[in-house]
């Protein structure tokens, strides 16, 4: 049948749905290929033992078990720990305010806010080589301005006590990113709430603190979720700024890195299956606790108006 | 973006000194997060002895000045014999003893111009004052040389400026020590040396002509497929859409890890390491939940009648897509080719993992591998960055629009 014939009132319904799977078939194809067919193989890799040469080898729960007595993947684990423990809070506490900033209506905000964006677009290769640079001991501009302050500056990426706080410093310089996000939930927040809130006398502070933040918490807390997703997935920076070893002494050897090493170079493909599911495990657990406890301070607009 | 926020609107005085506190404050971090691009371009331009100072030089430009020490110092202890050497110089013998047996222990040869302190017989402790050197004389400029003389033609120093600095003085000029002689210009061939690296066996030409390739191509498959399945999720009805919808968003949680090692395999097995394909064909295939997300978001706001009439009209859906949605949800295709060109030009992962032979690198991949070459040569590596981050600067000095609006619209982050 022609479809030109049929009158738009009586579309048939199965008509509609044949070509409705028609347009959306390339992802369901690049869903099965490099999603879902991947998803399955890697579960059913991480319960075998393959080095890509030699037969596979069924080998049931020995990856995981010896995962659990491997004390670089602990190492690995704490060390992404550690950067999701104080680059997320920091990022989005960093971002937050810097939106808070941006929403004035000053004549110079434009260039401003152009300015805290710029540097999250830049994210990769070289903007961790450009930090290598800002972190060198010796001649770096972080310990010279220090030592304006008075204070001797650490050896940053070359001491094992101040490499993760270094790579820290280097994601707040990404804040930009979610600033724009921010920016645009604090510009959805409807005038009148705050004019309501003038009326009751409330200051600046009260404002911020009953009407700025309640409105921005869903916007806070999807941003949170994807914060510490991404988080987890840590790899590039480390790798340009320690040669792809995770060094000084392990201490930036990260999960992601850690699943690199025995994937591609020592071709383990069983263990680092094991160790990718181990990854998504911890995210997954992660989001989970996010949504159990987000009842308690996530605030949805339909609330309002009962 | 621009409207304006009541959350200041209150009439107090000191909610303007609050604001006016807040606006140093913007400028302040401003200047913060812009000082690392900035020390990146300068660094980039310096000459390498400019690099590693204290306090840090700012600005790529540099004074050589004439740095002279006009005390002669004996390097031991002995006894002084004069003879005269070539060109009116001084050759200052330090000996053992007095007599004849004396052995020397040391020679010193003076320019003409320098004053002796000194005569023949007087007895020298280390670090004694042999002779000084005249603080001022004629300049002789030769290329990038220039050699500092007295009345009498006598050398007092020779000052070798770098090969491309801009000589400040001229032939016949009065020179005082500490004058400026030459000044070090902005060493815009760091670029040249860094864009064909002597250590690497490719050059940034390679890079990037691969980077742009699979930009190019991966853009192209991004936008079309994204804007085909965006177009099928918005505008049919079909059993299950929306539960698909949902896993489509929620796949944008799994970490690319887990689905990485199998991928890899199986591009093994078709034989595409070391191509590009793994870089460019899965784009065909979706492209990408996000972009999915951002496309049927827009794809919603342009009304079903325009469809419906262009269906009275004989058009099938393909021709509906293609001639009649598509053009209107170019605000979207811009925002999504932005964000998928920061991706691509940024994305170091798969092409690590794909690409093994240096003349298939990407920009990001060479940059890493530069590093590991020229980890000290901090004007090269900075020159290096600031190569791959410029057509990112430019696309986002022109296309900040796009960005801003495709955060705001899909609430999440690129």
């Amino acid at each position: 049948m022609s479809t030109n014939t049929v009158p738009v009132h009586h579309k048939s319904g199965s008509h509609e749905a044949l070509w409705g799977y028609v347009f959306i078939g390339p992802w369901i194809l690049g869903m099965i290929l490099f999603v879902g067919g991947p998803i399955i193989a890697s579960l059913v890799l991480a319960f075998c033992k393959w080095d890509l040469l030699t037969p596979i080898q069924f080998v049931g729960f020995e990856n995981f078990s010896h995962m659990f007595g491997d004390k670089k993947f602990w190492i690995s684990l704490g060390n992404t720990f550690y950067y999701t423990l104080f680059a997320v809070p920091l990022g989005i506490v960093g971002s937050i305010m810097v939106a808070l900033l941006m929403n004035q209506d000053w004549k110079s905000v434009r260039l401003l806010r152009t300015i805290y964006y710029l540097p999250s677009v830049t994210a990769g290769v070289a903007s961790a080589i450009i930090w290598m640079w800002l972190f060198n001991p010796d001649f770096g501009l972080i310990n010279y301005g220090l030592s304006m302050l008075g204070v001797k500056g650490p050896l940053w990426l070359a001491d094992e006590n101040w490499s993760k706080p270094a790579l820290v410093v280097m994601s707040l310089w990404g804040v930009g990113g979610n600033m724009i996000i921010y920016l645009a939930g604090l510009q959805g927040v409807p005038r009148q709430l705050y004019e309501a809130a003038e009326i009751d006398g409330a200051g600046i502070w009260h404002k911020f603190r009953h009407v700025t933040i309640p409105m921005l918490t869903p916007v806070i807390f999807f941003n949170l979720i994807m914060s510490i997703v991404w988080s987890f997935q840590i790899f590039t920076q480390v790798y340009t700024m320690t040669g792809g070893q995770g060094g000084p002494a392990d201490s930036t050897l990260v999960l992601v890195l850690y699943i690199y090493h025995y994937a591609f170079k020592y071709h383990h493909m069983g263990y680092a299956c094991a160790l990718a599911w181990a990854l998504f495990f911890v995210i997954m657990l992660f989001t989970f606790l996010q949504f159990k406890i987000a009842g308690g301070w996530v605030h949805y607009e339909g609330e309002l108006k009962k | 973006m621009e409207q304006k926020s009541s959350f200041w609107a209150s009439k107090k005085k000191q909610d303007m000194a609050v604001s006016l506190v807040l606006y140093i404050i913007a400028w302040m971090g401003a200047l913060i997060f812009v000082i690392p691009l900035v020390w990146m371009v300068s660094t980039s331009l310096k000459y390498p002895t400019d690099i590693f100072t204290t306090p840090p030089k700012w600005l790529p430009i540099s004074d050589v000045s004439w740095k002279l020490d006009p005390d002669v110092r004996s390097q031991q202890a002995g006894y002084v014999k004069i003879a005269r050497g070539a060109n009116g110089t001084n050759i200052i013998y330090l000996m053992s003893g007095l007599k004849k047996s004396a052995k020397v222990l040391s020679t010193m040869t003076l320019s003409g111009a320098a004053q002796l302190n000194v005569q023949k017989g007087d007895y020298v402790a280390e670090g004694d004052i042999i002779a000084r050197l005249p603080t001022s004389g004629v300049a002789k400029v030769n290329g990038n040389i220039i050699m500092i003389a007295d009345k009498e033609g006598n050398v007092i120093d020779r000052i070798e400026a770098p090969m491309n600095s801009k000589v400040k003085v001229a032939t016949g000029d009065r020179v005082t020590k500490d004058d400026k002689v030459a000044v070090i210009p902005p060493q815009w061939h760091n670029y040249v040396e860094a864009w064909s690296p002597k250590a690497l066996s490719e050059t940034f030409t390679t890079y990037l002509l691969n980077t742009i390739f699979i930009t190019v191509c991966g853009l192209l498959g991004t936008l079309l497929s994204s804007a085909f399945v965006a177009y099928g999720f918005s505008r049919f009805k079909f059993p299950y859409r929306d539960q698909l919808f949902l896993i489509m968003v929620s796949t944008m949680m799994i970490p690319a890890q887990v689905t990485m090692i199998p991928t890899f395999i199986l591009f093994k097995y078709i034989g595409w390491i070391d191509t590009f394909a793994p870089l460019i064909v899965p784009t065909f295939f979706g492209g990408g939940a996000f972009n999915i997300f951002l496309m049927r978001q827009f794809f919603m706001t342009i009304p079903y009648e325009l469809d419906d009439a262009a269906k009275i009209d004989g058009c099938n859906y393909f021709q509906i897509f293609w001639l009649i949605l598509m053009p209107l949800v170019k605000p979207a295709l811009v925002t999504i080719a932005i964000f998928g060109f920061v991706y691509n030009w940024n994305d170091f992962m798969n092409p690590l993992i794909y690409l093994n032979s240096s003349s298939k690198y990407t920009l990001a991949l060479g940059l890493q591998t530069f590093t590991t070459m020229y980890g000290s040569y901090y004007h090269l590596m900075m020159a290096a960055s600031t190569i791959v981050l410029l057509p990112i600067l430019i696309v986002f000095f022109f296309g900040q629009k796009y960005f801003i609006e495709g955060v705001a619209t899909s609430g999440l982050k690129g």
